[in-house]
């Protein structure tokens, strides 16, 4: 799921990542005497000894191996793989396409998303709650859900293909499918992170200076090109460069809508992998598309250092929204709004009807009262191979959730509290699958594993259910761990050094003060964790067991071919039960407060924490 | 009770503490002084043990503590930001060091509410949350916090900093008292040179990490050891080569017994503003007392409320005189001249730097 549509929140990292630094100050105070304490304490050891062994075995070990599959394939240095993979006349023009959806979709996202920003946040738009109700629906459904819904409604057996066939018999079935369904699919579905840093940004905005511009005469033209844009820039930029990368390896909308004419990078990665023969093209080219994210998210981490993000004003006036005064001009807003707020909800809204229309008057392109029936989430509740992918992934999901949270609440605490060369290192190797597409290390896992491998026990890894888990927790190590560790930093010093002087002891005041606020975090933490695994594609096509097969396998499955039509209803009614538990997820960890947050503030204790200081 | 015998604390490159020597007694109110970065709060964060000296001892009575561990030191501390544990209501803050005791539950009941009635925390706010308190309630509460455990020696880092100016001379005032009735060794840290004076038996002035003056509020402010405490405290007018000069010849002039002190001409010297006194009329103040006049003009004046500050032209310089309400009948327009009587007892004189 990463790769096409990052879990909003992954994104959110950035500012976290922010918070998370320690200022000088606080790491000046903490100087002497605190490598001697760090190695007294037998928590930091334990916790160590298990996260070098993890980081080794699975994030560094990993890599090398594909490394070496790819460069070294009998032991020596070899660019055959780089041979075969430009000697191939598909692999080319699958990397062609994947740069052109990337182009394509940084400059199509970028205008929908700046748009539902300002219709939802800046001006004054009739009903943008509603508006952003819809706008907001791809939080709570992406990935191969998505791209299967889209596929069910407009590909070729979808029902609105088959409407129009009624009226139109000469129609091509497939017309929703190749490089413009691609780019409009994902255009509309990956705006989430538009809506939510790009949110945020402009809320930052100082309205007073937006004030001050209309006393000098501004326009409100004039006033968001000038003002508010150039403000929104640095975000703009980080939000592109995301859009990029998630254009670059995209996998489940090109191989769902992709057709034949349109096969793009990652993709033709799940099908080469499959053959010993092909699979260092498969590596390689994953290489290429890890590279490629490396470089451009420090070319991103370089402009970010760069850019002034928020307002200078000590205290900045909140923004308020602004009117379009020409009324021909707000008239095509708000035309232009509705009219991709409907984008928006079609596919929404038809799923949620078709999970209780019966699967023969989808396919016929005819519905009437007859077609209503509970028979599809029946069949889901009571047929044991319906329910069972989806209690795979939730099982899945959950363990891999709470066991990274779980694992990295020591782990972030230890980094926190101790800078050093050696708890750098291991923050940066932690921080590896965050510039890692998922495909890339859900390979390297199946290649690494695939023998007796003395870093677990000699044991083979590849093949057993083990292996998706392992995969779950790495990929989600990164948001984890940054989001943790802004949450130890939120906790100010003052408060265990107040436990201490009360007469507890380290531990006691980590248990008794610290744990208490960030757990609320911790929480949130793994309900979004949870919810972004529910419905992986990208790292379970690599690493599922035939028995325990996962949601997003079974969802992609029922896309392919008319064999599996019976299976559309099922997939629907998984996506309804997928989109009220991702969305009841969202309302809990963000819904209750202010929409546009992050994860940053999930916690009332930890923002109590922050009042009692002022 | 306390002694910094040579302490150093050194951050990288930076020494915001060098070679602090200091004695504290028992039951003593003792401040430490300075503008922000002097090594203030280095002082006193070292002497809870949350930053170890890179050299130096630190004593309570006759126990080393250098290497203590904070919990391990029977100090008691009021942080900046009160510290209050968000997690917890009022009741479990104050009983958190008891709970880590393990003091049997009545027992912690009876230590919290005795230690809330003295530090005027009503009943009913023991069960609130401490999000819903004043600022003011939140300081009683982290003292309260402090004192529960019956420290020997409460320490207080600018607790009054985040109040506002009203509230912060009303705390200050029972801080004061609450002190006197527990009798507990306090160290205050603050920038404020006023809380410094008035609550303060003795006050150690910092800069740049190294101490300058030990000594009496009246000490500090009348016998400023340095000319960095003589500006830090209070106002001050520094008197120029020319204006030493006339105030010599004044002197030359008088009759007065020689044992007054003779100022030197060459030295960095200073003159508190209500220390001046003023007049249009002949002198009051007989020239047998030693009093030396200089005369001036009057340039400006601000209006206090309780006194007017008039700045003063003489020579080169411009001297600004403090004159009390009751004396402001008499105001003086720019440009009357007037007659400014200066005690040399007054003068603080350092040698160049």
């Amino acid at each position: 799921m990463a790769l096409f549509t990052p879990p909003p929140p992954e994104a959110d990292e950035l500012p976290a990542a922010a918070a998370a630094l320690p200022s000088p100050r606080r790491r000046r105070r903490r100087g002497s005497g605190q490598a001697r304490s760090m190695l007294r304490s037998p928590m930091v050891w334990i916790t160590g000894v298990a996260v070098l062994w993890f980081a080794a075995a699975f994030l560094v070990l990993p890599n090398l191996t594909l490394l070496g599959t790819t460069f070294f394939p009998d032991g020596q240095f070899s660019l055959r793989a780089v041979e075969k993979l430009v000697g191939s006349e598909r692999a080319m023009r699958t990397l062609g396409n994947s740069f052109l959806l990337a182009v394509t979709l940084s400059i199509t996202v970028n205008i929908v998303g700046v748009f539902i920003v300002l219709v939802t946040q800046y001006f004054r738009v009739r009903g943008s709650r509603l508006l952003w109700l819809g706008y907001a629906t791809t939080l709570i459904y992406g990935g191969i859900v998505l791209a299967a819904g889209y596929n069910f409604i407009y590909g070729r057996f979808g029902f609105v293909t088959n409407l129009a066939l009624n009226i139109w018999p000469d129609l091509n079935r497939d017309w929703f499918s190749g490089y413009f369904a691609v780019v409009f699919v994902m255009t509309f579905a990956t705006t989430t992170n538009h809506m939510l840093f790009l949110s945020s940004s402009l809320a930052k905005i100082d309205f007073a200076s937006i004030e001050a511009a209309k006393l000098m005469g501004a326009s409100t033209w004039t006033i968001l090109r000038r003002i508010v844009l150039p403000v929104m820039r640095p975000m703009l930029f980080a939000v592109t460069v995301l859009t990029f990368l998630i254009g670059l390896g995209a996998l489940t909308a090109p191989l769902v809508l992709g057709g034949p004419d349109f096969q793009t990078v990652a993709p033709l990665i799940v099908d080469l992998s499959r053959s010993p023969v092909t699979r260092d093209i498969a590596a390689l080219l994953a290489i290429v598309l890890g590279v490629a994210t490396i470089i451009l998210l420090a070319v991103m981490n370089r402009a970010e250092k760069n850019g002034v993000y928020f307002s200078v004003a000590k205290v900045a006036t909140p923004i308020q929204k602004q009117r379009i005064p020409n009324p021909i001009a707000n008239a095509v807003v708000h035309v232009l709004a509705y009219l991709v707020w409907l984008i928006y909800l079609i596919p929404v809204v038809l799923i949620l009807l078709f999970s209780f229309v019966d699967a023969r008057s989808i396919l016929a392109g005819s519905i009437t009262l007859d077609s209503f029936t509970l028979q599809n989430y029946i069949t889901v509740f009571t047929t044991p191979d319906a329910i069972r992918p989806f209690v795979v992934s939730v099982v899945y999901s959950a363990l891999a959730s709470v066991v990274v949270v779980v694992g990295l609440l020591f782990v972030a605490r230890m980094l926190q509290r101790y800078r050093n060369p050696l708890t750098s290192l291991i923050e940066y190797v932690l921080h590896i699958p965050w510039i890692l597409p998922t495909v890339l290390i859900a390979l390297g896992l199946v290649m690494t594993f695939d023998k007796p491998n003395a870093w677990v026990g000699g044991a083979v890894l590849t093949g057993t259910p083990m292996l998706l888990l392992v995969a779950y927790i790495i990929i989600k190590i990164p948001f984890t761990l940054r989001l943790l560790k802004a949450a130890f930093a939120s906790v100010p010093d003052s408060l265990e050094d107040a436990s201490r002087i009360l007469g507890a002891r380290s531990l006691t005041a980590f248990r008794r003060v610290v744990i208490p606020l960030v757990i609320p975090t911790a929480a949130a933490i793994t309900a979004l964790n949870f919810n972004s695994l529910l419905d992986d594609y990208d790292a379970a096509i690599f690493l599922y067991h035939p028995l325990y097969k996962p949601l997003g396998v079974a969802i992609q499955e029922s896309t392919r071919g008319e064999n599996n039509l019976d299976a559309m209803p099922i997939t629907f009614v998984y996506t309804v039960l997928l989109m009220v538990i991702m969305g009841l997820v969202m309302y809990f960890v963000y819904g209750r407060g202010s929409r546009a947050g992050g994860p940053r503030r999930p916690s009332r204790a930890a923002r109590r924490g922050g009042e009692t200081r002022a | 009770m306390i002694r910094f015998d040579d302490v150093d604390v050194t951050f990288g490159e930076h020494r915001a503490v060098r070679g602090l020597s200091l004695e504290i007694q028992e039951g003593e109110f003792f401040t430490l002084l300075g503008p922000s970065g002097c090594g203030k709060t280095t002082a006193l964060r070292s002497l809870a043990g949350f930053i170890q000296p890179t050299a130096g001892r630190i004593f309570i009575g006759d126990r080393d503590v250098t290497n203590v561990a904070s919990e391990k030191r029977g100090v008691g501390m009021v942080f900046q930001n009160y510290a209050l544990f968000p997690s917890m209501n009022v009741r479990e803050n104050i009983a958190f060091g008891l709970a880590v005791r393990k003091t049997p539950k009545a027992e912690q009941r009876r230590l919290v509410d005795e230690v809330a009635d003295r530090t005027g925390l009503a009943a009913s706010q023991l069960d609130k949350n401490v999000a819903e308190l004043s600022g003011g309630q939140q300081q009683r509460v982290a003292i309260a916090r402090a004192l529960v455990l019956t420290p020997k020696i409460l320490l207080l880092d600018e607790p009054l900093s985040n109040l506002d100016a009203k509230l912060r001379v009303q705390l200050r005032e029972q801080l004061k008292q609450l002190q006197h009735d527990v009798g507990v060794t306090t160290v205050y840290v603050t920038h404020d040179q006023e809380e410094a004076l008035t609550l303060s038996d003795r006050i150690a002035v910092l800069d740049a990490g190294e101490l300058q003056q030990v000594g009496t509020p009246e000490e500090i402010y009348d016998r400023s050891a340095t000319s960095f405490v003589c500006r830090f405290i209070g106002e001050s007018n520094r008197l120029t080569p020319a204006v030493l000069r006339r105030l010599r010849e004044s002197a030359a002039a008088s009759t007065a017994a020689s044992d007054l002190p003779v100022l030197a001409e060459d030295a960095e010297s200073y003159v508190r503003p209500e220390k001046v006194s003023v007049t249009v009329e002949a002198p009051a103040w007989g020239a047998a007392e030693g009093i030396l006049s200089v005369d001036g003009t009057v340039e400006g004046r601000t209006y206090h409320g309780s006194h007017s500050v008039y700045t003063v032209a003489v020579d080169d310089a411009r001297l600004r005189v403090s004159v009390p309400g009751s004396a402001a009948a008499k105001r003086w327009e720019p440009g009357t001249r007037v007659t400014l009587g200066i005690d040399p007892r007054w003068v603080l004189q350092y040698p160049e730097a």
